[in-house]
């Protein structure tokens, strides 16, 4: 049994439809990357996925589990977390507290080890991310690319089976990019299943086995990295029409 | 056993408060109020007092809900004013005791603020802000159709009566001093405390965007209502407290508990001594209200005067007079550990 199964969902706002019946399935232990031009829906999907849109129309199963119509705090807490293609902070708590919130939710609060305390794990999970020295640095004071792994902290902290991370390249520099791709890689070891929107395609090429390409709302292909590199409708849509 | 005890309290105490000198500074002004009916004062001013630590409270319940979880609410008079009827009638008609009442009133704000907190906390920002101010509102003008059992406009005359007068002959001002003030100073410490907690630092991020709390796996909803009806719990027992004390002058009634400045009061003095901070509205409301009776002399233009140096305050220290004064001690203490351990290099 699939991860994540996602059948025919459909999202329109007004006459627009964002995402047109789309289904892909998950496995666990897979990286998959999400790709697509501007405006393809990527996000929405990701939005639908974890519950802050409904859809109109499809489902979303997790491990076998209807979860299309729950709350965002409740499909957290089944294990799927995600991060924001704009980083969210909590710009007046510091780095450790931003982790300690997601330390407080239902689901981390259960699996916490025994005699461990929330704090140390979340200072585990900043040193997970390369952050535990700005620890009490307030998340305002925090550069673009620290709140960017601050985010995977707190992602990372609620315990999930299943990562959605929302281009969570964009705005690093080269050598943030490659400590991200080391830092993604390392989880791909210890087991973490993990969709990843990404523009740039190549780091994401790297680091996905499944790549899922979306044109307007709807899925035009899936496969190996290779592969898509080589579909003619792919190069289409990125280059434009050859000839 | 016992002696290792104490040794261990005398410890942390030393640790946690002579070493922080904000925290120094807040149990030497807290010393200073114990002391302050050894000089004497007429009843008049320890009067004044009361109802400034009664306001110290209900500031402080307001900063919880706005300074820490963002719920801005114009009308927390809801609850000073249903907690005061509520232990007014169960005192006056029913001659229960006032250990009785202030509690029952307290649990009865408990779940209006959980009947209330339902529908209204769907709403945010401005919507919420409006009909929170429409409570009290609501709530005052009902009072006054219903003269018979509750007064109307004049409202409950009750005799102020925390203590059998016949065990205290002519102390009850003193008692009753002593009892708010060890009252307001548990109180803030159990709200301060709140506000550091765990539960706190999720209430902050839900100030700070309602959204990542939510990809945090925090039932936001859940925390608003628990932090609505906590406040609302101490605003009650500041309203019960209110009720039974001299502060209230014999009688309680709409005007004087669910009016409009009852509701602004604790706005302006949280906002005065530091919002967010719980110690902040506690030196607001002290150093605001004793001003507002200082300038008693100066007749009509006591309220211009007031209201030039709250300006003026604000302007001067935006982050309010208290959470000023402690950010500078702390600054000071990190400054000097900085330089012992420079001397230890």
């Amino acid at each position: 049994m699939p991860l994540l199964e996602v059948e025919n969902l459909t999202k329109s706002f007004g006459g627009l439809t964002a995402v047109n019946n789309v289904s892909f399935h998950v496995d666990e232990g897979d990286v998959i990357g999400l790709i697509g031009p501007n405006g393809a829906g990527k996000t929405t999907l990701f939005q639908l996925i974890s519950g802050f849109l409904k859809s109109d129309s499809g489902t979303v199963r997790f491990k076998g589990e209807d979860i299309t119509r729950l709350a965002p705090h409740k499909i957290v807490n089944k294990g799927i977390a995600r991060t924001f293609q704009v980083v969210r902070p909590f710009r007046h708590l510091p780095a450790i507290a931003n982790v300690l919130v997601a330390c407080a939710s239902p689901r981390a609060s259960k699996k916490l080890e025994w005699l461990k305390s929330p704090e140390r794990k979340a200072l585990d999970m900043l040193e997970l991310v390369g952050l535990s020295e700005m620890m009490l640095e307030p998340a305002e004071n925090l550069a673009h690319g620290d709140l960017k792994r601050l985010e995977m902290a707190r992602a990372l902290a609620t315990e999930p089976d299943l990562l959605l991370l929302d281009e969570p390249f964009s705005g690093l520099n080269p050598i943030e990019t490659d400590f991200l791709i080391k830092s993604i890689q390392r989880l791909h070891l210890d087991g973490y299943t993990m969709v990843i929107v990404e523009h740039k395609l190549r780091a994401l090429m790297k680091l996905v086995r499944k790549v899922i390409v979306l044109h307007y709302g709807e899925k035009i292909a899936e496969g190996s990295p290779k592969e898509i590199s080589q579909n003619k409708k792919v190069i289409e849509v990125y280059m434009g029409r050859v000839g | 056993m016992v002696r290792y005890f104490f040794r261990r309290i005398y410890s942390s105490f030393v640790t946690n408060v002579f070493d922080v000198p904000s925290k120094l500074l807040a149990l030497l002004l807290f010393m200073l109020l114990l002391v302050i009916p050894a000089t004497r004062p007429s009843s008049y001013v320890l009067l004044i007092l009361i109802i400034a630590y009664i306001y110290a409270l209900f500031a402080a319940s307001w900063d919880l809900l706005v300074g820490r979880a963002g719920q801005v609410s114009l009308g927390h008079a809801l609850f000073f004013g249903i907690a005061a009827y509520t232990s007014a009638i169960l005192s006056k008609f029913y001659g229960l005791p006032i250990w009785a009442t202030i509690p029952l009133g307290m649990l009865l704000c408990a779940l209006v603020a959980l009947l209330l907190g339902f529908p209204s906390l769907r709403v945010k920002g401005p919507y919420l802000t409006l009909v929170t101010l429409a409570f009290p509102l609501i709530l005052h003008t009902a009072l006054f159709a219903f003269d018979p059992p509750v007064g109307g406009e004049y409202g409950i005359a009750l005799p102020p009566r925390f203590f059998p007068r016949k065990f205290l002959l002519g102390t009850e001002f003193l008692a009753e001093y002593y009892l708010i003030l060890f009252v307001m100073f548990i109180s803030a410490i159990i709200l301060y405390k709140i506000a550091n907690s765990k539960t706190g630092i999720v209430l902050v991020s839900i100030l700070d965007d309602e959204s990542a709390s939510k990809a945090c796996g925090i039932n936001v909803t859940k925390y608003k209502l628990l932090v609505f009806v906590l406040s609302a719990l101490f605003a009650g027992l500041a309203g019960g407290l209110y009720a039974h004390s001299f502060g209230a002058i014999g009688s309680v009634s709409p005007g004087s508990v669910l009016g409009l400045t009852t509701s602004f009061y604790p706005i302006i003095m949280t906002i005065f001594g530091g919002i967010g901070t719980i110690y902040g509205p506690i030196v607001g409301a002290f150093s605001l209200w004793t001003l507002m009776e200082f300038f008693q002399f100066a007749d009509e233009l006591r309220v211009l005067i007031y209201i030039s140096i709250i300006i003026i305050f604000i302007l001067k220290w935006p982050k309010g007079v208290a959470k000023f004064v402690v950010e500078k001690l702390d600054e000071l203490t990190e400054k000097r550990e900085l330089e012992e351990r420079e001397k230890k290099k």
